[in-house]
């Protein structure tokens, strides 16, 4: 068989092997037919190496963006929910109760005492700066020290529960002193 | 009914073997800063269908080419001979009109459609031996020839360097959707094109973290209110909870084998560090105590992790032996340092730190020495993430609410913009090989 037979032969096994790919290829995987290459990452007979994710490629549509927006407003996770107490604020990479937050705990726990059964979540939040995951763990300490505070105070642990939202809510938008001294905050919202 | 399908792909694959064998390896990859490859990337022979493949498919493989800093592409002006649909049926380049031109290495590649598919061929020529270094045949649905331009880089840079690519690697990271207020999370491809979204519920969605086979993604999600974290299965997009107790919780990284995940929650404000079997089962404290423990990234070996703790004070990095339980303080650029990332080489560990008002991103090696800053910019750099051969890092920009990702070589000598335009960016996680 001289070289041009070769040609023709691979080519006739291409077409088959197209019809194998397409029949095959319900994920719409790229396969290849290779002459020599780097070996795969993946061991054959699993999902054809960097097989193509069924999800298409979605470019953000502004039909698609009014509808995400229409549905925000029953988010309750990413609204900031009124609050009938102040917020109490914190200092940079710090978790402890400051001095001026104390009235407003004790007017939370007077309240908590007062209405039994009423149940309050405290947020922890801080500001823009340093990573988020060591945020949120920040966050959750500031929760946890307003909450062990309430509780010094008298208030059931029944009534308390926490949530850290790490940086992902701040209060003001601002990139500055003011805006991050706002944000570095626990909030705290009745159930 | 696929088995059998791969099977008979193989071995019809013996037709396309190369006509001279044994692999010379041109380029050592670790000696950057020498000579650059000059590469003639000529426009693809379009047999059928869609023509604009023909420029779009060596664009791709450039800008691949010239992340490496390795290739120079020589300009398509320059070329002197037209490929023909004859050069893929046995006529052979004419190796002298490429030579004279500088061109030690040429590409070529010829498209043919098949109905919503296409069939790309690509071949590597050495110009000087006129051998074929490489040659492929890629099937697949049109809109994916990206996907196909960055596999056949991956083969050049093997056929010169004998490293594996990186080019059909993908980035996961979280962004705040258009006209909305949550965090999602998505993909995107390292040449910054072709971004879906992974989740879709309007809450925040965080820490995207990479299963070693690249097929999920653990993080955490807020979807029900309650934080926990999910594991997201990227072919099928199912979604299961993995970790729900605790109050904080974050994923830090799976262990090499995938069967496990490391994790920290916190419960009672302090944060720490457990190993859970991927289907939630067997959770095994590892680290706890007092203070905040997170962030745990393990060595490619399974040996050790890196974490953030802040028992000093300030959040530091540490590296523990899991087996022993030694612990060491790697970080010493400044007085707040996070987020470790491990390179999947071993040899180093990158980390965000603060000093000077402004954060930036270092790397060290695991026992401490050779601290190095990497890149720092006016505004912060953080969340560093090594790519899968270790050779590069993504990390994120930020200044007064803008932010971007950005990529960098190891060496810090090359860096690039990977993605802006969407709010909030962050968290930027480099998937492993496919």
């Amino acid at each position: 068989m001289g070289k041009r037979g070769v040609w023709k032969l691979g080519a006739a096994m291409l077409a088959v092997m197209m019809v194998f790919a397409l029949g095959c290829a319900k994920k719409q995987a790229v396969k290849s037919s290779e002459t020599a290459g780097a070996p795969s990452a993946a061991p054959s007979g699993q999902q054809p190496p960097g097989g193509i994710v069924s999800e298409p490629v979605k470019p953000e549509s502004p039909a698609a963006g009014k509808q995400m927006a229409a549905a925000e407003a029953g988010a309750a996770v990413t609204k900031e929910m009124p609050s009938a107490f102040a917020d109490i604020h914190f200092d940079f990479d710090k978790s402890f109760i400051r001095e001026d937050a104390r009235p407003v705990l004790s007017q939370v726990a007077d309240y908590l005492k007062k209405n039994k059964g009423a149940k309050l979540q405290i947020e922890g939040h801080c500001d823009e700066r340093g990573t988020a995951e060591y945020n949120m763990a920040l966050g959750d300490r500031r929760a946890e020290s307003a909450r062990a505070y309430l509780a010094s105070l008298g208030v059931p642990a029944s009534a308390l529960s926490t949530v850290s939202f790490g940086k992902e809510k701040p209060v003001d938008p601002g990139h500055n002193d003011a805006a991050w001294a706002k944000n570095r905050r626990a909030h705290f919202v009745l159930k | 009914m696929k088995r059998t399908c791969l099977s008979l792909l193989l071995a019809l694959a013996v037709v396309l073997a190369p006509r001279a064998g044994g692999a010379i390896l041109y380029i050592d990859i670790n000696a950057p800063g020498g000579k650059r490859m000059p590469v003639a990337l000529p426009d693809l022979v379009t047999a059928s269908g869609d023509p604009s493949l023909s420029a779009a498919v060596p664009k791709v493989i450039a800008d691949d080419l010239r992340m490496t800093s390795l290739f120079e592409v020589l300009p398509p002006a320059s070329y002197l001979e037209r490929i023909l649909p004859a050069h893929f049926a046995g006529k052979p380049l004419s190796f002298p009109d490429w030579k004279m031109i500088g061109a030690e290495a040429v590409v070529i590649g010829k498209t043919e459609a098949r109905g919503d598919q296409v069939a790309v061929e690509m071949r590597l020529y050495d110009s000087t031996l006129g051998n074929m270094m490489a040659g492929k045949r890629y099937v697949g649905p049109a809109k994916s020839y990206r996907t196909i331009a960055h596999r056949f880089a991956n083969e050049i840079l093997y056929a010169f360097t004998g490293v594996r690519g990186i080019f059909d690697t993908e980035i996961a990271f979280t962004a705040t959707p258009k006209g909305g207020r949550g965090k999602e999370i998505y993909v995107v491809g390292l040449d910054g094109q072709e971004i879906r979204k992974v989740t879709d519920n309007r809450s925040f969605n965080l820490f995207p973290r990479w299963s070693p086979d690249g097929n999920q993604l653990a993080f955490t999600s807020f979807k029900t209110g309650v934080p926990a974290i999910y594991l997201r299965n990227l072919q099928n997009g199912s979604e299961r909870p993995v970790v729900k107790f605790g109050n904080t919780k974050t994923p830090g990284s799976f262990t090499p084998a995938g069967n496990a995940l490391f994790v920290s929650v916190s419960t009672g404000g302090n944060s720490e560090i457990y190993r859970v079997h991927i289907d939630g089962s067997r959770p095994e404290k590892i680290m706890g105590g007092w203070g905040i423990l997170v962030s745990p990234s393990v060595s490619p070996d399974g040996k050790k992790i890196a974490f953030v703790s802040n028992r000093g004070g300030a959040p530091q990095v540490y590296v523990r032996d899991l087996g022993g339980g030694k612990e060491l303080r790697i970080s010493h650029a400044g007085g707040y340092s996070t987020s470790p990332s491990w390179s999947p080489a071993g040899d180093r560990i990158a980390f965000t730190s603060q000093s000077g008002g402004r954060f930036s991103i270092y790397t060290v090696k695991p026992d401490g020495s050779d601290q190095q800053l990497l890149a720092s910019a006016d505004g912060d750099c953080s969340d560093p993430s090594f790519s899968p051969d270790g050779r590069y890092l993504v990390y994120t920009f930020q200044k007064k609410g803008y932010s971007e990702l950005k990529i960098i070589s190891a060496d810090g000598r090359w860096g690039k913009s990977l993605l802006s335009g969407l709010g909030g960016l962050g968290s930027p996680a480099w998937s492993p090989r496919r």
